[in-house]
């Protein structure tokens, strides 16, 4: 989600199999770089791996650039390293979500499991209850939220919607992006 | 009598006339005249027909999504029955309520709960009530759960293979027969037994259920026995959840213990009890 | 019968050199003289184009090519050996970069893959080493030294010691990697030099010699290309004009070469050729 000089990104903490809740302590949000947010739903072993590999690709990249990924080339990396799996792809949706060092803007795209990214201006959405999360988003979200009314904004918008989802919920992780500072919170959610 | 005793049990869209004298005829004749109001699709195999267009196990991406997905419990213990069940309803992955009531009162003294079908429950249950009340005018006592039971395993026997879905327990407590404790599905199995767990939560239920259940227990240990159950399998199953609804059967009839938000009770359990420690509180 | 002398050709001498990469090396000292210079605002590439005979169509050979719109390449050497580099420079900043990050190299990373390419042919089975050394000139965005500075100074404020550190290690852009023009010498061996002002080939030693004296610090694009065309000068042997000497710009984004117009935040190459009427202009205000 979008706010003003600042983003953010949040998921549930479920690991199921079906109907079964394995683990309630699943983020799904991954860090790379200062202020680079990846969050990956679909296949956990998916999610796992993808969240490696691109950590992977990531200190390769810092390692021979000398200097952090932006959110943009990031995107991009995730696009082409997707769509290298074309006939057999990661079961994995990703967000990425961060603010690009240079200019201070905040930046958001998701994809599909193949690469396509899809750039928005407001909100990209994810996983299971991502229909769900379509409707709060777009009546909670609105233009220029400071961090904190974006913090609450993004709050409600995952908690509302992932209890409308049998397969979502358990607890969420929220990450609070702005440019030099990234602030990350547990949100108690319902245990059923 | 008779003349009205037939008012009542034909239904008001039914054109077919029946009177009843026999009560041992009741289940076999009440079941067929319903049977034969329901319009039916026009087509050869009409249960095939239905797995195919509501079955969301067999086929995930059936047209009709029937809502589904329960915990719900009872078991006797020496004061009584103790039936306690969750509230969710599913259609999918759409949590469609959370606030179901799937403890149905068909009298003062029995209790029904609902799982599978969340259509097919509360129509056939609220029919087994009536069915009961019928029962009750016509023989001047009340239907033993045994029964009761039984007509409703009848009722579902005959329509066997159509795509009814429905796993309900009956308890009641008769001075005849005690606190007696009845299990019903679609497949017209019908049991007695002690305890019963129905539903895609019922193994975790189960695992709390069994751990600690004694026949000796106390009434407040009994409804918490319940009541944790519930919430085990609230926590554990995806397709349950919402509030506890917790009821306790006694030969008088039955006492409603509340529908409790499984939130509270959750955190307090896991906060003041220690239990739940696999949820974490604390960011790392 | 492949794999039997399939072994690389370039061995340590018993004095521990490789004398095959001397001998590239000699080839690329024969070779016409090449020249690079950097700018404040820009690079600009110069070189002598040499024909043995008249008849030679001069305006169809080229040898200042454009490898990403942001960087260019200039050379000292073999011919068709530089052509095969081209290729492969332009092949690998699509296949290792555009086509993973959809934005161009950045030069020190094409520098680096360049400079692999050529450092494998001197370790590899049935291959020679490249004869060529190359000067590679290229734009980086990002934040560029002299803004740099400035944010550094305004956020330091007064003290003076975190002022030195901030700006030594490089600031926020870290490390090598900033904005701004950066020019690159590679050679035979794979080995690669950032230069301020250089030349390669022939008369390398005396145009650098003049350059030294010519350089100056924060110089202007227009006083650069005036540079190279003065050191030129001094080791041409024939004629100079617009047919006779080759330039290439590191400057301003060239919108007017992108081909369309009234696209939102597209710019044009910032690396381009003078065409021989530019030079010719350049030559006259010698």
């Amino acid at each position: 989600m979008v706010g003003k000089d600042c983003v953010a990104i949040a998921c549930d903490l479920r690991l199921g199999l079906q109907a079964l809740t394995v683990s309630n302590n699943f983020p799904k949000i991954f860090s790379y770089g200062s202020q680079v947010h990846l969050g990956l739903t679909g296949l956990a072993t998916d999610v796992s791996s993808v969240s490696e590999l691109f950590r992977y690709k990531v200190n390769m990249y810092r390692l021979r650039e000398e200097r952090d990924i932006s959110p943009q080339t990031f995107a991009n990396l995730v696009s082409s390293s997707l769509y290298e799996r074309r006939f057999g792809p990661w079961f994995v949706s990703p967000v990425v979500a961060g603010i690009n060092q240079t200019d201070g803007k905040p930046f958001i795209c998701g994809f599909d499991s193949i690469g396509c990214i899809d750039f928005a201006k407001d909100f990209i959405v994810s996983g299971t209850a991502s229909d769900q999360l379509f409707g709060t988003c777009e009546g909670l979200w609105e233009p220029n939220l400071g961090p904190e009314d974006l913090f609450e904004t993004i709050s409600q918008a995952l908690l509302n919607a992932v209890d409308r989802d049998a397969l979502s919920g358990w607890g969420a992780h929220v990450y609070i992006i702005e440019k030099d500072k990234v602030t990350k919170r547990l949100l108690k959610g319902r245990q059923d | 009598m008779d003349a009205l005793v037939a008012q009542y049990s034909q239904p008001s869209h039914s054109a077919q006339d029946t009177t009843l004298d026999d009560s041992l005829a009741l289940s076999s004749k009440i079941a067929p005249p319903l049977s034969l109001n329901f319009e039916l699709p026009p087509i050869d195999s009409h249960s095939a027909w239905l797995r195919a267009m509501t079955d969301d196990h067999s086929n995930p991406q059936c047209p009709i999504k029937i809502a589904h997905g329960t915990t719900t419990l009872a078991f006797r213990f020496k004061g009584g029955i103790i039936v306690a069940t969750d509230s969710r309803a599913t259609a999918g992955n759409w949590i469609a309520s959370q606030t179901v009531k799937k403890v149905i009162e068909i009298n003062s003294c029995l209790l029904g709960t609902m799982a599978g079908g969340a259509a097919d429950c509360q129509y056939w249950l609220a029919y087994l009530g009536m069915m009961c009340r019928l029962h009750e005018l016509r023989h001047k006592r009340r239907i033993s759960v045994a029964a009761a039971s039984k007509i409703l395993a009848n009722l579902v026997y005959s329509y066997k293979g159509m795509g009814l879905s429905m796993g309900t327990m009956c308890a009641g407590v008769t001075p005849t027969e005690g606190p007696a404790l009845y299990y019903v599905d679609n497949d017209g199995t019908r049991l007695a037994g002690n305890m019963f767990c129905v539903g895609s939560g019922q193994t975790f239920a189960y695992g709390v259920l069994d751990a600690e259940y004694k026949y000796e227990m106390e009434e407040d240990e009994a409804l918490e026995l319940g009541k944790r159950s519930i919430l085990a399998a609230t926590h554990r199953d995806a397709f349950s959840g919402g509030f506890i609804n917790l009821y306790h059967v006694k030969e008088e009839g039955w006492v409603k213990h509340g529908f409790m938000d499984t939130n509270p009770i959750f955190w307090k359990t896991k906060l003041e009890k220690g239990e739940f420690s696999n949820v974490t509180s604390k960011l790392e | 019968m492949a794999d039997r002398y399939s072994f690389s050709l370039t061995t340590f001498s018993p004095s521990g050199k490789l004398v095959q990469i001397e001998y590239a090396l000699n080839a690329v000292n024969q070779g016409v003289t090449s020249l690079g210079i950097k700018a404040a605002n820009g690079i600009v590439l110069a070189t002598e184009k040499k024909s043995s005979t008249s008849l030679i169509d001069a305006s169809s050979s080229s040898k200042i090519s454009l490898i990403t719109p942001n960087i260019g390449m200039v050379y000292a050497g073999m011919g068709p050996d530089y052509r095969v580099l081209v290729d492969k420079a332009r092949k690998v900043s699509h296949t290792g970069y555009k086509r993973v990050y959809n934005e161009y190299p950045p030069t020190r990373i094409l520098v680096q893959d360049v400079a692999r390419v050529m450092q494998e042919a001197t370790q590899s089975g049935g291959v020679r080493p490249y004869g060529v050394s190359l000067l590679i000139a290229g734009w980086d965005d990002g934040v560029l030294p002299e803004q740099e500075r400035k944010e550094a100074e305004a956020e330091m404020g007064d003290d003076d010691e975190a002022k030195e550190k901030q700006v030594k290690s490089g600031g926020k852009t870290g490390g090598i990697l900033k904005g701004g023009p950066s020019l690159y010498q590679v050679d035979p061996s794979g080995s690669y030099f950032p230069w301020k002002a250089t030349a390669i080939g022939k008369s390398a030693t005396s145009a650098k010699t003049f350059l030294e004296k010519r350089y100056t610090e924060g110089l202007e694009l227009e006083d650069a290309v005036h540079i190279a065309l003065l050191t030129l000068k001094e080791t041409i042997e024939g004629e100079m004009n617009g047919d006779t000497v080759e330039i290439g710009i590191v400057g301003p984004p060239a919108d007017h070469l992108l081909g369309y117009e009234g696209v939102e935040g597209a710019r044009g190459p910032r690396f381009r050729k003078l065409s021989p009427q530019e030079i010719e202009d350049y030559l006259t205000n010698l």
